[in-house]
């Protein structure tokens, strides 16, 4: 089983994030880029997989601030490859973009598995896995909660909210968008990461940076606050009153 | 006609030539026996890895400290050994009662040699080589040898019976003597052998000696009371017992022919036994005395090459199997240990007896009565399992606070801390850890600070003073100050770092910070057992220090205290460092300031790392005292402090499955003394203790206070401690 993760760098968001000059980014001059949480458990998933059936894992992503510091920490996870694909773009990359430019690399590639996060701090609505689906003409899923080779294929566990989960059988290749793997992703000791640097092994590709259709951040800004919050106090009769009287005022529907 | 009267007596109990041929038959089989069983252990040492022979000749710092952060001289060890003053530390008792067995068991071991000297090799080459046997046990020498040697026998014997009746009488009720394991396997096990092991070393070792006094008694009897043998003076007494029991003549020469052979059963078969037993120790641990070297809890090793962490026998030192093989399942470790006192499934003894249990299995090496029966192959019996994991429990490793309680108070030298952090390495290297301590070094390893704020804001607790903190990258100062994470980023101690800048600002003591250039130090990373993220923060520290111009640090943290002071210098750092209190007490003895009296009790809590580690134990007294405090100690202090829980990275993990937190353990020992404060010098200690002394409801009797609030509010021109909160503008 060939498994290809897809992994992306975003802005660390225990920094204080500020606005830039052009006020549509954010200002990344100062900001650390850390690897997308959610790609971090596609990738568990995918060694996970690989422990247990065998196989191959490739780590693939676009090049970014520190994005090497992401790909040697998969590869002392256990990774075998890893490519960054260099197209010289900086700021943010629309996810239209970024599907696309993994897209042309996948089409050279045989795979069984493309995973991915299902989202990341900049892309709240999950396209990645979606669109790159699209593009490379493949069944996918998004918020993946669940993956096991199932005969031919694989079953796929998918969270649709409310407690509820589908499970459905699909036939590779496919493209999917993990919400969590089976365990909490490793941790990787310095050591391994320092042995996977010295070793090398990133492969660089140089790739074209497409002008693929995609919008265009116009304002980027901080929540305004709207002061809507009330502080209903601290004795409990006053508070439990007070909820009684909002909830009898703005209306509550009981089904 | 006249017999002159030579002072000498018989040698050979046995009188046939049968006998005596039977008699060296058994004791060259004893002695094989012996040396193999020695031979045995030795290879076993040999197949550790070597003893880094550095220690011999390494460099000294002039801070090094013999016995705390260097080698012991291997004459203190001689007299340490000597004198029995690891055994009698805090139990003059029972070390008295060792110190007479110790040097009764060797005058004796003297005479048994003295006497094969004469017989078997002074009388044979004068036989063989001067046709005449001749002796040297005879006349002053005789009389002399006796009435020594007697006082020796009798030492051992109220020793060793002193010893026994403890051993009986105390099992039950001492935690020490209680060889009930703290981690409990699944498959449950038993100790009765071990029991059995140490009643038999004891009572066999009263038994050989109250033959041996029994017999020169018997001697005596049946050679009708030779005046001469008063000297003789304990067997005298005892002959006239048996005299006086009616005991004479030819019926006592008969009884000492058997207890002769009884005797001297018993003393082969003890001597044939040594290796395989307890009685070990009586070679071992002063073996691992000598090797011993505090500084490797203080400065600990690297790992093995090709291993992250200890993986396998051969992983072990030769110095660490010795150290296995010298443990005498005192208990001492065992009942100091906060991880055991809290219920956590860890104590050192265990861990130790597990160690040599699993090495000696490993090496085929039998024991007498000395090791635990399980009824599965679980711990030390799983020869093929992983040592980190399977051998010892993960749950048994994390649960160390590396406090060194243990390493400090072991009579025989034993460094448990080394190789808890030594395993713990092989767990973190498989990514075995508690989440919380995976998201912490995480943090650390992304942002430098275990607290997982961006490493810019380091210094936003500066914000809160009315003068800058000079930076040390940019001007040159004095003294550099290392805070730590905990003085940088918790609410409550960002307070108190802030008196302390204030303090030293009005004292004009020049000083600065490395402003977000400050890692965490990496003390209890390492100690974790995360070398290589250890490792990169001192790359980072140690790239921020060149950038800054300094003549000392100083630190808040006495974990970053000690890796700065003991572990960097091999990284190249060359400066001097100190802690905060040893700073406040020099301004008060340079008479740099002046203290008002505060007239307050106090009571004040010896930080592992600053006192077990690093011996100071004065300066923060000297601070409490100066600033008219009355200081009552606790009954554990100094070297015996009592942990507070957060050591060697326990403070990112789980504590709830403790049946008492250490902390909370520490907060009830000081609220039995009736005193308003406890007093800290550590920002961990701080974050804990204050969190002790609610859970324990003691918040209205006791107030967890920092050294530095106190010589704040004593040195009058700063009344800080009320002003502190008003001051306090939130940033
Ligand atoms: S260092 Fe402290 S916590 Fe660790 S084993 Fe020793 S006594 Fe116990
Ligand atoms: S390790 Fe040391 S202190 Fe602990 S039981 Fe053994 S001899 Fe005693």
């Amino acid at each position: 089983m060939k498994i290809v993760v897809a992994m992306r760098q975003i802005a660390d968001l225990v920094e204080e994030l500020e606005v830039d000059a052009s006020g549509a980014d954010i200002d990344r001059e100062f900001v650390k880029f850390v690897s997308n949480e959610w790609d971090e458990a596609a990738l568990e998933e995918a060694l996970c997989l690989k422990e247990a059936h065998g196989g191959e894992v490739v780590v693939v992503g676009v090049d970014d601030v520190d994005f090497d510091q992401t790909l040697f920490g998969a590869l002392a996870k256990g990774a075998d490859r890893a490519v960054k694909l260099d197209c010289g773009f900086e700021g943010w990359m629309p996810t239209a973009v970024r599907a696309e430019i993994l897209a042309r690399w996948l089409r050279e590639e045989s795979f069984d598995l493309v995973l991915t996060g299902v989202q990341a701090a900049d892309d709240l609505d999950g396209q990645l896995a979606g669109v790159l689906g699209a593009r490379l003409g493949l069944p996918h899923a998004a918020v993946v909660v669940g993956l096991e080779p199932d005969g031919s294929g694989f079953k796929v566990t998918q969270e649709l909210g409310g407690g509820v989960t589908l499970t459905s059988h699909a036939t590779g290749p496919l493209v999917l968008g993990i919400q969590a793997a089976r365990q909490a992703p490793r941790y990787v000791p310095i050591s391994r990461i320092r042995q996977a640097m010295s070793a090398g092994g990133i492969e660089v590709v140089e790739v074209e940076a497409p002008s693929a259709r995609a919008p265009k951040v116009t304002r980027l800004f901080a929540p305004e606050a709207k002061g809507r919050a009330e502080m209903l106090g601290d004795k409990p009769s006053e508070v439990a009153a007070r909820i009684v009287e909002l909830i009898r005022a703005k209306g509550v529907s009981v089904s | 006609m006249l017999l002159a009267v030579v002072e000498t007596r018989k040698i050979f109990g046995g009188t046939t030539h049968l006998e005596r041929v039977f008699f060296y038959l058994l004791a060259l089989v004893v002695l094989v026996v012996f040396f193999a069983g020695l031979g045995l252990r030795v290879k076993k040492y040999m197949a550790g890895r070597p003893l880094d022979a550095s220690r011999f000749r390494r460099a000294r710092v002039p801070l090094e400290k013999p016995g705390v952060s260097a080698p012991v001289p291997l004459t203190q060890t001689g007299v340490d050994i000597a004198a029995n003053r690891t055994v009698s530390r805090r139990n003059h008792a029972v070390g008295g009662a060792h110190l007479l067995l110790f040097w009764g068991f060797l005058g004796l071991l003297a005479a048994t040699i003295i006497v094969g000297l004469d017989y078997d090799v002074y009388g044979n080459l004068t036989r063989i080589f001067g046709g005449k046997e001749l002796s040297f046990f005879k006349g002053w020498f005789y009389l002399g040898y006796n009435a020594i040697f007697d006082t020796a026998g009798l030492a051992a014997i109220v020793g060793a019976v002193w010893l026994a009746v403890r051993r009986i009488r105390d099992t039950k009720s001492s935690v020490a003597l209680d060889y009930t394991r703290a981690q409990k396997p699944r498959s449950g096990y038993s100790r009765a052998a071990m029991t059995a092991g140490d009643h038999l070393f004891i009572f066999g070792l009263i038994l050989i000696l109250f033959t041996g006094i029994l017999l020169q008694g018997l001697r005596i009897d049946a050679a009708g009371f030779p005046s001469f043998e008063r000297w003789t003076w304990l067997g005298y007494l005892v002959g006239s017992g048996f005299g006086a029991l009616g005991l004479h003549g030819s019926a006592a020469g008969t009884a000492h022919f058997w207890l002769w052979w009884v005797h001297i059963l018993m003393a082969l078969a003890f001597v044939a036994y040594l290796p395989f037993s307890k009685a070990l120790h009586m070679i071992s641990a002063p073996a691992n005395l000598a090797v011993r070297d505090p500084g490797n809890t203080r400065r600990l090793p690297s790992p093995p090459s090709g291993h992250a962490g200890y993986q396998d026998f051969a992983d072990f030192t030769s110095k660490e199997l010795l150290g296995f093989d010298a443990c005498t399942k005192c208990g001492r470790c065992h009942s100091v240990c906060p991880a055991r006192t809290g219920g956590a499934p860890l104590s050192p003894r265990d861990l130790i007896l597990d160690l040599r249990q699993y090495a000696d299995r490993k090496r085929g090496i039998p024991m007498v009565l000395d090791w635990e029966e399980r009824p599965d192959q679980s711990g030390p019996k799983n020869l093929e399992g992983r040592l980190a994991g399977e051998v010892i429990e993960p749950a048994t490793l994390w649960s160390c606070t590396t406090c060194m309680a243990c390493v400090e108070i072991c009579p025989v030298g034993i460094e448990h801390v080394p190789t808890i952090v030594s395993l713990r390495r092989s767990l973190v290297d498989a990514g075995e850890m508690d989440p919380t301590l995976q998201a912490a070094l995480e943090n650390i390893a992304t942002q430098g600070n275990s607290f997982g704020k961006s490493s810019r804001m380091r210094a936003r607790w500066t914000k809160g003073l009315d003068i800058p903190i000079p930076d040390a990258r940019k001007e040159e100062v004095e003294y550099l100050w290392f805070l730590g994470d905990f003085a940088s980023f918790d609410e409550r101690l960002q307070e108190i770092s802030r008196t302390l800048a204030r303090v030293l600002t009005a004292n004009g003591i020049s000083f600065g910070i490395l402003y977000e250039d400050e890692r965490n130090a990496g003390n209890d990373v390492r100690r974790a057992g995360e070398e290589g993220l250890f490792e990169m923060l001192v790359e980072k520290n140690m790239e921020a220090f060149s950038k800054a111009s300094f003549k000392k640090i100083f630190t808040t943290d006495p974990h970053s205290f000690n890796t700065l002071r003991n572990e960097y210098p091999a990284y190249g750092l060359d400066k001097p460092v100190m802690h905060y209190s040893e700073l406040l007490a020099s301004l008060i003895s340079e008479g740099r300031v002046s203290l008002a009296g505060l007239d307050k009790k106090v009571t004040y809590h010896d930080p592992c790392y600053l006192g077990r580690y690093n011996r100071i134990f004065d300066a923060p007294r000297s601070v409490i005292t100066s600033a008219g405090c009355e200081l009552v100690e606790m009954p554990r202090n100094r070297t015996n402090s009592f942990c507070c829980g957060a050591g060697g990275g326990r403070i990112w993990m789980d504590d709830s499955v403790l049946a008492e937190r250490p902390s909370a353990n520490r907060i009830r020992e000081a609220a039995e003394l009736d005193v308003g404060y406890f007093v800290v010098a550590c920002p961990k200690d701080y974050a804990m203790f204050s969190d002790a002394v609610k859970s324990t409801g003691n918040e209205d009797r006791m107030k967890v206070v920092d050294i530095v609030e106190l010589f704040a509010e004593a040195s009058g021109e700063l009344a800080l401690a009320g002003a502190a909160s008003e001051e306090a503008p939130e940033s």
